[in-house]
């Protein structure tokens, strides 16, 4: 295992030299800097290396159920990379970065026509801080009102994020138990409905990959209550210009603008998130908020009401150009996004029907979710490793947590129907091979590092290199 | 643009394997149903480009004397092209870690780099952005003292002030004045805001006699090259932006928040933690590891929210200290240092009045004879960003080693006027 740490070369000198020390009091200055010099056709080496140790979309199909692993348009790289948006200071005069304010603006006048939501902040870093500020929101509208709300129902097939951000917030989470066509179970929702819930928190469709099918009479219990729904939309890509959140009784939403609207996921970021409420809940949005005045944009700090701010400048805006960029290409054709997501899930869904345990039977929405309960203990994670082998990434596995041996299976429409069927035939396969050659898939994967001692790496914590090491 | 490689065959196949005539008919339970959206034509690859590019020339090219949480560092070439490489960005979090040694690795780096240029024991790999990466700090103070309060220190940048107010509100903890027995945690920029480089040591003294935790925030790491680690100082956790390695300004994000701790609240850290391993023949290897601390097993009892980090500008970190290496990094930080001290001797030789108290990094705040906007103005005029504007006729310049002596020099001759 080669680490960047254990070369010692010189230098490629990217910047001119200078030796001239720095003239600070020694108490304040650094005795010594470990780090080591190595030259650049060293460095891509390393890092290429590394990038073949990987896989992404670009090289295997990546059906991890919940991320949205849709084709990145590369164009929208380039655009992020121009100048005029990538060298710009955020501290610029807004009279110097009227193109940046306009893509802020811009992309809110979409999203709401896409949500149905009034208002819309785009400064969030990702989903889970858009959770935040919406469960901040409910805390100082109620504590406004003088309304004593503790509760925060959630269903429990949620992703941990949603009970997480709860607890951040000192709310008291409420699980509501899953019923069997895989819903919110509405006589259980209706027996914690009450003057005590600040949030009914919802992912539509739900992280099973089903249509919430109670969920006009959970927003009729909810509003009677005075409880603000809201809207987790992770799974945004299986209702673009098909249904507006907003119309389905949405107090707030967010929206993950990576996965929704194609920002590459970096191996785990950078992402962007965006909140969109009702009008009687703008004046509670973060600020800055953008307005435009005699046809110039410009910063709006001066929001009474306002929970704050949450983030060091406006949000991720390089993200927020890529965001705008694909949904301009796309245009009036969005729906088309939509409708194929479904199509490629339930197709999948069809194929692999009969081999595997589907525990709410129905008609799925963008994904779906399916279970190895019946091929033994551990079965999906052995054939999550054993699909490595096949050359494709695996699918989410393990959750939601309310289904044994889970596996989350999210195509996106960007995957053809090819790469479906190669993948149900692989995923034939190794079911035969269980069968047959049991030990072949325990031991997977085969053709990448064997299987990596989880265990070890919590019990001997080992999580970066030091100099007295080498 | 159309992203989706179906033909009408496959589509009609596929819909009667699934059993509908009809893609709408596959949606009918979404309701309510809508007619349709008002969005303009979709663009082609082409004019896509061509729209987008004119909304980027709306904004105005210049040259850069402004830090305030966002610097203007020379990137290396190198980085772009390791950083695009599709196996790095389009990847997603290490879950299946056989299949994402890479990343996996590449995290492993950053987190040890962290730790190495702040002298802390252990690193997270990334939170979102500088200000949050403080609140986080401040959250897990809390979890671990059990206590409320938040004490912060002079000069610590306002727009975090801000985002720690907000991140305080929403989960009742409170920023006080005093530091006591209800103290979580003392916090303290250094450099601050301002510039001025502090000596933590009597304030980190009366934290801990105090059973709390110091915070040491920091705003532009190459700092780090010729300052004296906060490790060193005694700080209990260290928490920055990390946008001054290689990542562009981009009007504000995406960028890197970090944070580093001393080995006791290794399990109280926010976030995704990589850690080294054996697979199953021996081989060393890597996988996220504490996960039992994270949301998705733990729920309402996780140490943080947080999913999604920053990991393509962790790489882009990692890449950029690989490549400056010892020498680079210090020579842009003796480099940021020298052009600083060089403008504010000029500035004063011009009728600025120096503000700062303490010695100084690559920002610094000066007094200005004139009004500040006018001197904005004027220095725009000459495409140049001179500063922030900090009320009271002050500005706060940064300098970097960019920054050449000419550019100082037509700095000079436009506020002279």
């Amino acid at each position: 295992m080669k680490l960047i740490f254990n070369y010692n070369q010189s230098n490629t000198k990217h910047t001119p030299s200078q030796e001239k020390d720095v003239d600070l009091p020694e108490e304040l200055k650094r005795s010594s800097l470990p780090l080591c010099d190595v030259n650049e056709i060293q460095i891509i080496r390393h890092y290429t290396e590394l990038s073949r140790k990987n896989y992404g979309i670009d090289t295997n199909f990546y059906p991890l159920g919940s991320c949205t692993m849709k084709y990145n348009p590369r164009v929208n790289e380039d655009i992020a990379k121009l100048p005029g948006f990538s060298n710009l200071h955020p501290h610029t005069p807004t009279s110097h970065a009227q193109g940046a304010l306009e893509v802020i603006w811009e992309l809110e006048e979409i999203l709401k026509e896409i949500t149905g939501m009034d208002a819309f902040s785009l400064q969030l870093a990702a989903g889970s801080q858009c959770e935040l500020l919406g469960v901040m929101i409910a805390k100082k509208y109620f504590a406004e009102k003088n309304e004593n709300r503790t509760k925060i129902i959630i269903p429990d097939s949620a992703h941990g994020t949603n009970p997480a951000t709860a607890a951040m917030c000192k709310f008291q989470t409420v699980t509501i138990p899953t019923d069997d066509r895989g819903n919110m179970d509405i006589d259980e929702f209706k027996k914690v409905i009450g003057k005590d819930v600040a949030v009914v928190m919802i992912t539509n469709p739900n992280t099973l990959g089903l249509y919430e099918e109670s969920l006009s009479e959970i927003k009729d219990l909810a509003k009677e209550n005075g409880a603000l729904m809201y809207c987790d939309g992770a799974n945004m890509n299986a209702l673009l210009g098909i249904s507006k959140p907003a119309d389905q009784g949405f107090d707030m939403m967010h929206l993950n603008l990576h996965k929704t609207f194609s920002t590459p996921h970096g191996g785990g970021g950078p992402g962007g998130g965006a909140l969109g409420v009702r009008s009687f809940l703008e004046d509670y949005l973060p600020v800055p908020r953008i307005k435009k005045e005699n046809e110039q944009f410009v910063f709006d700090y001066n929001k009474e009401k306002s929970v704050g701010k949450l983030h060091s400048f406006y949000g991720n805006f390089g993200i927020l150009v890529r965001a705008l960029s694909y949904i301009r290409s796309w245009g009036s054709d969005i729906q088309k996004i939509s409708l194929m997501a479904v199509l490629n899930a339930n197709y999948l869904l069809s194929l692999l029907k009969e081999d595997f345990d589907v525990p709410y039977d129905r008609r799925c929405a963008h994904e779906f979710v399916i279970s190895a309960k019946n091929f033994g203990e551990k079965s999906t994670l052995n054939i999550a490793k054993r699909i490595t082998d096949y050359g494709f990434h695996a699918p989410t596995i393990y959750f939601p947590l309310i289904v044994k041996e889970a596996m989350m299976i999210e195509p996106t429409e960007t995957e053809s129907k090819d790469t479906l069927d190669e993948f149900a035939k692989v995923l034939k396969t190794i079911i035969k091979e269980l069968k047959e050659d049991p030990e072949l898939v325990k031991n997977a994967p085969h053709t990448t590092p064997g299987r990596l001692d989880e265990v070890k790496a919590a019990r001997q914590l080992n999580l970066r290199w030091s100099p007295k090491e080498s | 643009m159309n992203f989706i490689p179906h033909t009408k065959e496959d589509i009609s196949k596929m819909l009667s394997v699934v059993g509908c005539s009809t893609l709408d008919e596959l949606v009918s339970e979404f309701k309510p149903r809508l007619s349709e959206l008002k969005l303009d034509s979709p663009l082609s690859e082409m004019e896509l480009v061509s729209y987008m590019t004119s909304l980027s020339e709306k904004n105005s090219p210049m040259k850069y004397f402004a830090g305030g949480g966002s610097y203007d560092h020379y990137i290396p070439s190198v980085i772009n092209h390791l950083v695009s490489r599709g196996e790095f960005l389009t990847s997603y979090t290490p879950y299946q870690p056989e299949a994402s040694q890479g990343v996996l690795q590449v995290l492993y780096e950053f987190q040890s780099f962290v730790c190495l240029l702040t002298g802390m024991d252990v690193s997270n790999a990334s939170l979102y952005d500088g200000a949050s990466a403080l609140a986080e700090a401040a959250l897990l103070s809390s979890a671990h003292t059990k206590r409320k309060g938040v004490f912060v220190d002079d000069g610590l940048n306002p727009a975090y002030l801000k985002v720690l107010q907000t991140y305080c509100d929403g989960t009742e903890l409170t920023i006080t004045n005093t530091i006591d027995e209800n103290t979580a945690c003392v916090i303290s920029q250094t450099p601050d805001f301002y510039g001025n480089i502090k000596n933590p040591q009597g304030l980190i003294e009366k934290t801990h006699q105090n059973n709390a935790l110091f915070i040491n925030c920091i705003s532009d790491p190459t700092s780090l090259a010729i300052l004296k680690t906060p490790g060193e100082f005694g700080a209990d956790i260290v928490v920055g932006e990390g946008q001054a390695f290689g990542i562009p300004k981009s009007f504000g994000g995406p960028y890197l928040g970090f944070i580093a701790v001393k080995e006791f609240l290794t399990k109280k850290l926010p976030g995704r933690i990589v850690g080294m391993t054996t697979d199953d023949q021996g081989n060393e290897g890597f996988v996220l590891t504490l996960q039992a601390r994270e949301q998705f097993i733990r729920r309402e009892r996780a140490t943080s929210n947080i999913t999604t980090n920053q990991t393509l500008l962790a790489l882009t970190a990692t890449i950029y200290l690989a490549l400056l290496g010892k020498s680079g990094l210090q020579n842009v930080a003796r480099s940021s240092y020298h052009k600083a001290h060089i403008l504010q001797e000029k500035l004063r030789k011009n009728g600025f009045d120096a503000i700062n108290t303490n010695p100084f990094y690559n920002e610094f705040l000066v007094k200005s004879p004139k009004p500040s906007e006018k001197i904005i103005a004027d220095l725009l005029e000459c495409n140049i960003f001179g500063g922030i504007d900090v009320g009271d006729n002050k500005l706060l310049i940064c300098c970097t080693e960019k920054n050449s002596l000419q550019d100082i020099d037509s700095y000079i001759s436009a506020v002279s006027k």
